[in-house]
């Protein structure tokens, strides 16, 4: 569709994580056939797919909790079809929070970095500021069952990004807050990108978070999720909400996905 | 009717409360029933002593060394054969967690020791030990451990999934997956099995000591038996109530207000 490359995200050498042809299974049933997907060091990729398409289901398989039923995958170079588990740092935010309900959400920040080897001076700096970052710092001595959906999950996200992660897998993590809350964290996470440059791959279904957040957008059929198309999103940075450019692109973008989305039974592109 | 908001965290608070009256109240309604049968039947038959006696015994009794030399021989054998059928309810537990060939084995043992009679447990152990107050640690041990391992299988196979994947994730392995993921999930079950099971082995306790050695709580219930002393079974009697209802309210459910406060509303 548009070829114009953003400045940022280098795309020389091998990729930070590459897909080819994955194809996962639940039981006998394929629910994601045939994926290839290259994420760039620094990058930001939105997948972005219809409900039930198989998006959290190839998560779990690239963060290796689930095994790959046909295709390979690639870590900067070399094999790693079992999955970034084990190999680096995931910080990974599932589409429930996963928050152990029996530890207050402070110590659940610092349980999952002390796993991750961050230094023990570092933890309550981080706490504080991921917990800020995501306006949740007051509820750092909280039992999880405190909170509500919405801030269980921004603590599931403080907690991904607490750990210095290599790389980051989101589920849907805004799916559940309001508007303003919503922007104000799709805000946050860009800044933060800028600065870490962290390798991120965003599953989401909204259209409009996809084009504010990634430099990549990742277009995938109704289940089992095929690769429609693949956007590069030609908007400069630091981007805005307002800007009528992003309101152009996503008027744009929801008349193609709507055409491709409705016709789920047509040949593959 | 009124437009009079009360403010949430007030109204949360006024309902636990009454709702903690209410068990109270219910408690104490239970108690009551009881010694209202007592006091029917003591005034209207001549074998049940009437409750005034009781009473009026119940100091003299307490104050007997021998009353107390009793109630802790008894406790101390409640308490090391329930540690040691935790300990053994939990290993096969353990074992039996996953299916398989030893899983089947421990299953089939357990299954067969819950079916196994008190009684018959008893009388095997007297056999067995002779009159050795070991047999009443063993009976004990043999009625109590088979339900804390049924029990603690069912914790062990409900561990989240979910959880589990986030641990696999974060890289939480050996004592911090242990300690943070999955003895907090064995808690409740664990809880389950102690509290029941320490009342299990106070009635299998003195049912053991009756027929194995002349020592402790049962002996001395079988002895005031023998003779006829009917004001002094109903005074074990009340101390035997007295010990399990402490074990409950004053033990158990403190801790586990403690323990399981994060399950909260
Ligand atoms: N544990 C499972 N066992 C069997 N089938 C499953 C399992 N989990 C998911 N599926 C199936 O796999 C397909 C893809 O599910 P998945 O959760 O990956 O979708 P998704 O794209 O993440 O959807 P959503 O946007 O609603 O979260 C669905 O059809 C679902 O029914
Ligand atoms: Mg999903």
């Amino acid at each position: 569709m548009r070829g114009t490359v953003p400045a940022s995200g280098p795309a020389d050498g091998d990729p930070y994580l590459e897909l080819r042809g994955v194809t996962v299974k639940h039981a006998d049933r394929t629910v994601v056939s045939g994926i290839d997907l290259a994420l760039r060091p620094g990058e930001f990729v939105a997948l972005l797919g219809p409900s039930g398409c198989g998006k959290s289901s190839l998560l779990h398989v690239l963060a290796g909790l689930a095994p790959v039923a046909g295709g390979a995958l690639r870590h900067r170079g070399d094999e790693a079809t079992d999955g970034l588990r084990g190999r680096v740092r995931v910080g990974y935010v599932f589409q429930d929070h996963r928050l152990l309900p029996w530890r207050t959400v402070g110590q659940n920040i610092e349980i999952a970095m002390k796993a991750a080897g961050v230094p023990a001076a570092e933890w309550d700096e981080r706490i504080e500021r991921f917990l800020g970052m995501l306006r949740v710092a007051e509820y750092r001595g909280s039992w999880p069952m405190r909170l509500s959906g919405g801030q269980r999950q921004r603590v599931s996200i403080a907690r991904a990004l607490a750990v210095e992660p290599d790389v980051v897998l989101m589920d849907e993590p805004f799916s559940g807050l309001d508007e303003v809350t919503g922007r104000a964290m799709r805000q946050e996470l860009t800044r933060l990108h800028e600065v870490a440059s962290v390798p991120t791959l965003f599953v989401t279904h909204s259209i409009r978070e996809a084009l504010f957040l990634a430099d990549r957008v990742v277009i995938l059929s109704h289940g089992p999720a095929r690769v429609l198309k693949t956007l590069d999103v030609p908007l400069a940075r630091p981007r805005r909400h307002e800007d009528p450019a992003l309101a152009r692109l996503e008027a744009e973008t929801v008349a193609d996905v709507l055409r491709e989305w409705d016709l789920t039974e047509g040949p593959a592109s | 009717m009124t437009s009079v908001t009360t403010p949430a965290a007030p109204t949360a608070v006024g309902t636990r409360l009454r709702a903690a009256a209410g068990r109270w109240a219910l408690s104490a309604a239970g108690v009551g029933g009881v010694l209202a049968l007592w006091w029917v039947g003591g005034s209207a038959t001549r074998y049940v002593p009437p409750i005034g006696e009781v009473a009026g015994e119940l100091p003299h009794f307490l104050g007997q060394s021998s009353t107390w030399v009793a109630v802790g021989t008894t406790t101390q054998r409640v308490l090391w054969s329930l540690a040691v059928a935790l300990v053994l309810g939990t290993a096969a537990a353990w074992v039996m967690r996953r299916d398989g060939f030893w899983s089947r084995v421990t299953a089939s043992l357990t299954a067969f020791a819950i079916a196994v009679p008190s009684t018959v447990a008893a009388l095997l152990a007297l056999y067995l030990f002779r009159r050795d107050p070991l047999g009443v640690y063993a009976v004990v041990t043999f009625i109590c451990f088979p339900f804390v391992a049924t029990m603690l299988r069912q914790g062990m196979r409900e561990l989240d999934r979910n959880i589990g994947e986030m641990s696999d994730v974060y890289g939480l392995s050996g004592t911090a997956r242990a300690r943070h993921v999955v003895l907090p999930q064995l808690v409740p079950y664990v809880f389950a099995a102690t509290r029941n099971e320490y009342a299990h082995a106070w009635k299998v306790v003195v049912l053991a000591e009756l027929f194995i050695v002349n020592s402790g709580m049962g002996y001395e219930f079988s002895q005031a038996f023998d003779h006829f002393l009917l004001t002094e079974v109903l005074l074990w009697l009340l101390v035997f109530v007295a010990i399990l209802l402490a074990g409950e309210y004053l033990v158990f459910r403190t801790i586990e207000r403690y323990v399981l406060s994060w399950r909260v509303l």
